[in-house]
């Protein structure tokens, strides 16, 4: 069963307003997909928004481009699945570790952990869905997520 | 995201309400740096209006630990939501930020 059940799509210029738009639609299919339960709506989503962030802060805009983020969520029976675009943008380089290490363990010596969070949001897109891969597709890179949900 | 913060007499707290992600990330830093700049020792971040955190946040609440530390105190977190503490096992901060149950037992007994 792979019936689009619910969907909600966004393409705006990749700025700190595109994420607060993009919380703004992931609640709208919420509504419109009750059925996902709590645990998958909330690492999905956590995952998109990572995902998103990461475009909006180290996305680099093709020469005489602006960089937009395309978004395009669908909930099937089975499947959450998100569709996020980089449009116009240079390709990346180097291209995201999509297996990065787990995330560090908190130090025996009693140091703290490093605040670069761009590993930590890596590792954790990686590990909040079932498969994420990252294709490059004319001027655009896009990033594919989709986690398997007991929902329906 | 909205801030707020208050002199509860033997700490500060600073109240996050709304989603602790890249925007709202810096706003916390400086909040937190101003506490510590005022001489605040003890802070507790009440998590209990913060419905989401990213990788962003989370990185502010350990760079304002640090900054509390660096300074002879301390920061602890209190009233962590599903999706907070969703995130803080999955990372494993939850060692180095181990959330309270309410700001009042953050630093109680101490």
């Amino acid at each position: 069963m792979n019936d689009v059940l619910a969907r909600r799509t966004l393409e705006e210029p990749a700025s700190e307003q595109a994420i607060e738009d993009l919380h703004g639609i992931l609640d709208q299919l919420w509504n419109d997909a009750a059925f996902v339960p709590a645990l998958d709506q909330m690492a999905f989503a956590t995952a998109v928004i990572e995902a998103a962030s990461n475009v909006v802060q180290h996305g680099v805009p093709a020469e005489g481009a602006t960089l937009l983020l395309g978004v395009e969520l669908t909930v099937s029976a089975e499947r959450l699945r998100a569709v996020i675009s980089e449009i116009g943008a240079e390709a990346m380089d180097p291209v995201p570790d999509l297996d990065p290490p787990p995330a560090e363990v908190f130090p025996e010596d009693g140091t703290l952990p490093h605040e670069d969070e761009s590993g930590r949001g890596l590792f954790m897109i990686r590990a909040l869905v079932t498969t994420v891969t990252v294709e490059r597709e004319g001027d655009t890179n896009i990033w594919v997520l989709s986690r398997d949900s007991g929902g329906a | 995201m909205e801030f707020s913060t208050e002199d509860k007499g033997s700490y500060t707290e600073v109240s996050a309400t709304g989603r602790l992600n890249m925007v709202a990330a810096p706003r916390l830093r400086e909040i937190v740096g101003d506490v510590v700049s005022a001489g605040g020792k003890r802070i507790v971040v009440n998590l209990a209006g913060t419905s989401f955190m990213d990788s962003s946040g989370l990185g502010a609440l350990i760079g304002c630990l640090k900054l509390a530390r660096q300074s002879g105190g301390d920061l602890r977190i209190a009233a962590a939501q599903p999706q907070v503490t969703m995130v803080l096992e999955l990372t494993s901060m939850h060692r180095v930020l181990t959330p309270h149950r309410t700001p009042e037992e953050a630093f109680a007994g101490e």
